[in-house]
C-alpha cells in the first residue's frame, strides 16, 4: 500500500552537481519508514555536528550533506584501518503526498531524524459505512 | 619565490590527505598483530599512532550511540568496547529502507605491549568514539645523565 515515492534519484550523474572539492563523499545508511501521518527518516551521519549538516527541499528533491572535520584527525597516521571517512551527501525524490513545508528534522549522536508529514488528504481514512 | 608548493601528493583538502592516508593504510600489515576479534563485525574500526609518539588511537563509528551507551573495559592488553543503544521505541508502519544496523555490540581490540590501557581514555562525540592509549613511560626515550670523577 506503498503510495509514497521515496526511490533514490534514479539518475544521480545528472542531478548532482560536479565536484569541486577533491575528497570523496559517501551516502549515508538510512531508514525509511511510512506510518500513517507521514515517513521518518534516519541517516547514520558520525562525525558531523550541528553546524556541519544540511537539509535541503528543491522542487521535490530531499538534499542531505553531512560535512565532516578532519580537525581530530590532524597528527594521526593510520595504522589500521576498516573504513574511510568522508562527507555524507544522499539524495530522494518526494512525492507530492508529503507536505514539503512542514518537514523537520533533529541531529543526535551522529544520526539525522527526520520528519516528513503527508498532506491531510493523503492520509489514510476511514470511511463509515451508513 | 614560493614559500610553500603543494606537490600532486599533498593536496591542501585536509580531509582528502585523510582519506588517501586511509586508503594506504588499507593494506597496511599493523592489524595482523593486533588479534582484533569480530572482523567485518559491527561497528568497523580505523586504528591511528599519533605522530612523534608511540601512542594509539582507536576511532570508532557508532551513531546513534550516546557517551552513556558505550562502555570501554581494559583487561590486560585487550581493550573491549561495547555498546547497548538506550531503548527505542519501536514505531508502527512499514520500512521502505532498512540499512541501518542497530543493537548491542562488542569488539575486544589487542593492543602491542608498548601502549597501557589501563591509561586509555575515550571521548564520544556525534557518534564517534575516540579511545587514545597512551605509551607506556618505560619505552619512551629517557636522556641517561652521565657523571665521571
Amino acid at each position: 500500500m506503498a503510495n509514497v515515492e521515496v526511490g533514490r534519484d534514479s539518475k544521480p550523474g545528472v542531478a548532482s552537481e560536479e565536484q569541486t572539492r577533491p575528497d570523496r563523499s559517501y551516502r549515508p545508511n538510512v531508514d525509511i519508514l511510512e506510518t500513517a501521518d507521514g515517513l521518518r527518516l534516519w541517516a547514520d551521519v558520525p562525525g558531523v555536528d550541528e553546524s556541519g549538516i544540511d537539509v535541503e527541499l528543491v522542487d521535490d528533491v530531499l538534499t542531505i550533506r553531512g560535512r565532516v572535520s578532519a580537525a581530530e584527525y590532524e597528527s594521526l597516521q593510520p595504522a589500521y584501518t576498516e573504513y574511510s571517512v568522508g562527507n555524507y551527501e544522499a539524495r530522494f525524490r518526494l512525492s507530492h503526498t508529503i507536505d514539503g513545508s512542514r518537514i523537520s528534522a533533529k541531529l543526535a549522536n551522529g544520526v539525522l531524524e527526520l520528519s516528513l508529514p503527508k498532506v491531510e488528504t493523503a492520509k489514510p481514512r476511514r470511511i463509515q459505512i451508513n | 619565490m614560493a614559500l610553500f608548493t603543494y606537490g600532486r601528493d599533498v593536496p591542501a583538502n585536509p580531509l582528502f590527505r585523510l582519506q588517501e592516508d586511509l586508503k594506504r593504510a588499507f593494506e597496511s600489515p599493523f592489524g595482523h598483530g593486533l588479534g582484533l576479534f569480530g572482523r567485518g563485525v559491527r561497528p568497523a574500526i580505523n586504528i591511528f599512532k599519533r605522530a612523534g609518539t608511540e601512542d594509539v588511537v582507536v576511532v570508532i563509528e557508532a551513531p546513534g550511540f550516546a557517551p552513556a551507551d558505550i562502555s570501554v573495559e581494559s583487561q590486560g592488553q585487550t581493550l573491549v568496547v561495547s555498546g547497548k543503544p538506550a531503548g527505542q521505541a519501536a514505531a508502527e508502519g512499514a520500512y521502505h529502507r532498512r540499512e541501518r544496523v542497530t543493537g548491542e555490540f562488542s569488539r575486544s581490540i589487542q593492543l602491542p605491549r608498548d601502549v597501557d590501557p589501563a591509561r586509555a581514555t575515550a571521548t564520544c562525540k556525534n557518534g564517534v568514539l575516540m579511545l587514545t592509549v597512551p605509551a607506556r613511560e618505560e619505552i619512551k626515550p629517557r636522556q641517561i645523565s652521565v657523571t665521571g670523577g
